[in-house]
């Protein structure tokens, strides 16, 4: 970095999603407001999209992601892992997606992908370390026996899975593409893209 | 010693959460309840209390009536045994971190593992919180003044999200140039060795198009008429059915111009630019630049992005700076690119004039900005 503006836009961006994580996402929460999850996970890719997208430096959306985890740290809602993993991991597969990928909108949608993947994997982790493999095993059967009860059991596991990775990668690109155009509009605003 | 062993002890029941043995994990619950009563008796008493004693319930109950459902209630009984363990465990290990993070232990914690910048922008972050606050309070009173009805406020929804972010980023922005004004060079990260004038300089900056080349060019005038001697370049832009095409540069001490850049198809611009820029405009340039001496005012008109990565004008640039005895030293920048600039400068006295605040009055700001440095 030539100037200290990649890092203090990092830490105003992180700062803006860490208090949104603490507002937003602790009313989401509370209110148990279905798929709250993946809005969270929108209001994170806008950031970490615009800020890559104004300040193109590798390690951007780390640094930002560092300073998002820190401020939900200090939350109402206290430590709770499950968010604190979820804005880690969603700076890190970012960070990946666009470190890897030229930069462009299907990077974005790369990382909005990997971030929207990512939520189901983090639950299952999560319900593995808290009830154990027995829990998983038994949600695998009470999920085929639901399918057999709603006149699915012909349907292979395997397709509904499939379906179900294929919808989240879908609303994931929507989302990153989402989030691209809006750092862009966020960049002609402020005069840095022409 | 105690409290040490204690939270060594806590770590490992922690850890102990991935045994699939529920008589580990009944001993590691045990284990993390001595280790909060030593810690932090008040988690301790939060453990046992009914908040977590409601999420205990509820979450064995759920991982409990699934595995009873598939494998039979002993087997399920038994798996809510384990998951009650396991939720006291990570209840208590999130309770007794959580009391023990505060702002001051993370910034210094990222300082101690020498990670300085991380400390610096943790800081940064934790304290604008309040003006992003402030920010977004005035964000969300515009919005609601802007928009009479429910569907027309959901309509403008998004770009709530865009001035946010702008907000956030101008304030970033605005830290690291007041960061640069004041000579603190933590976060910033020169690749390049700093640029030294001899003189003190003065920045004039604005957003594009908004007459900083009118200005500098009326100031160049200005000094000749007071018997000064102005040297260096300006570059107006070349335009053809109002759209920017090129740029020419200009030697402000002969007033001679040559072509500098010429716009290209996309992709096949130079420097990332979508401009060809020309030999013989850059040698130009340097002939101009290098008309510094003793007694002149050097103005560049502008240091952009390709000088501050070294190229384009930047080797004539630094040559010109190196000149003994200049009266000031003007640099025109855009606005975006001023804390670059002032991160690359080595120059204790730095005089900024935005021409946008008033552009009648430019050349006479850039005047006085020089008489007041000189």
């Amino acid at each position: 970095m030539i100037d200290a503006r990649a890092w203090t836009r990092a830490a105003l961006v992180g700062s803006l999603w860490g208090a949104l994580e603490l507002s937003v996402g602790s009313v989401l929460h509370l209110s148990r407001i279905p798929l709250s999850g993946m809005v969270m996970s929108a209001i994170g890719l806008a950031c970490l999209l615009t800020l890559r997208r104004l300040s193109p430096v590798p390690g951007v959306c780390l640094v930002a992601g560092a300073v998002a985890l820190v401020v939900k740290v200090f939350g109402i809602g206290g430590l709770f892992p499950g968010p604190l993993i979820g804005i880690g991991a969603e700076a890190l597969l970012v960070e990946l997606a666009v470190t890897a990928l030229p930069r462009g909108a299907a990077a974005a949608m790369a990382a909005g992908a990997l971030v929207f993947l990512w939520g189901p994997v983090q639950k299952i982790a999560m319900v593995r370390i808290v009830a154990g493999q027995d829990a998983i095993d038994a949600a695998i059967v009470l999920g085929g026996r639901a399918a057999a009860a709603a006149g699915l059991g012909g349907v292979a596991a395997g397709w509904v899975v499939g379906a179900a990775v294929a919808a989240l990668v879908t609303v994931g690109g929507i989302a990153g593409w989402s989030a691209w155009r809006l750092g862009g509009r966020v960049a002609g605003r402020l005069g840095v893209e022409r | 010693m105690t409290r040490r062993i204690a939270g060594v002890g806590l770590g490992l029941a922690a850890a102990a959460t991935l045994s699939g043995d529920l008589r580990v994990v009944a001993a590691a619950a045990a284990v993390a309840v001595l280790s909060a009563v030593v810690l932090d008796p008040p988690v301790a008493r939060s453990a046992v209390g009914v908040a977590a004693g409601l999420t205990v319930a509820l979450t064995a109950a759920a991982a409990g009536a699934a595995v009873a459902l598939v494998e039979g209630p002993a087997r399920g009984l038994l798996m809510a045994g384990g998951v009650v363990g396991r939720v006291l465990i990570l209840w208590i290990a999130a309770g007794v971190l959580g009391r023990r993070v505060d702002a001051d232990r993370l910034v210094g914690g990222a300082r101690r593992l020498g990670l300085e910048r991380l400390g610096l922008v943790l800081g940064l972050a934790l304290n604008a919180l309040p003006r992003l606050a402030e920010a977004a309070g005035e964000v969300w009173m515009v919005h609601r003044l802007r928009s009479p009805g429910r569907w027309e406020a959901i309509r403008r929804g998004p770009r709530i999200a865009e001035v946010l972010l702008a907000n956030a980023v101008r304030i970033g922005d605005d830290a690291a140039g007041a960061a640069a004004l004041r000579g603190h060079g933590g976060l910033a990260h020169p690749r390049r060795p700093a640029l030294e004038p001899p003189a003190p300089v003065v920045v004039v900056t604005g957003p594009p198009g908004c007459g900083k080349t009118s200005v500098i060019e009326s100031a160049a005038a200005a000094l000749r008429a007071q018997g000064s001697w102005p040297v260096g370049i300006t570059q107006p832009g070349v335009y053809a059915r109002g759209r920017k095409v090129g740029f020419l540069v200009r030697d402000l001490a002969t007033g001679e111009e040559a072509a500098l850049a010429q716009m290209v198809e996309r992709g096949k611009g130079e420097h990332g630019t979508s401009y060809r820029f020309s030999r013989e405009g850059l040698d130009h340039a340097a002939r101009a630049l290098g008309r510094a001496a003793a007694g002149s005012v050097l103005v560049v008109d502008e240091v952009g992005p390709i000088e501050l990565r070294g190229d384009g004008h930047m080797p004539a640039l630094r040559r010109a700076l190196a000149t003994p005895g200049l009266t000031a030293v003007v640099l025109v920048v855009r606005r975006q690119l001023v804390p670059t600039l002032l991160a690359a400068l080595v120059a204790t006295e730095v005089t900024l004039v935005d021409v946008e605040e008033d552009p009648d009055s430019g050349a006479d700001r850039v005047l006085r900005a020089i008489a007041g440095t000189g």
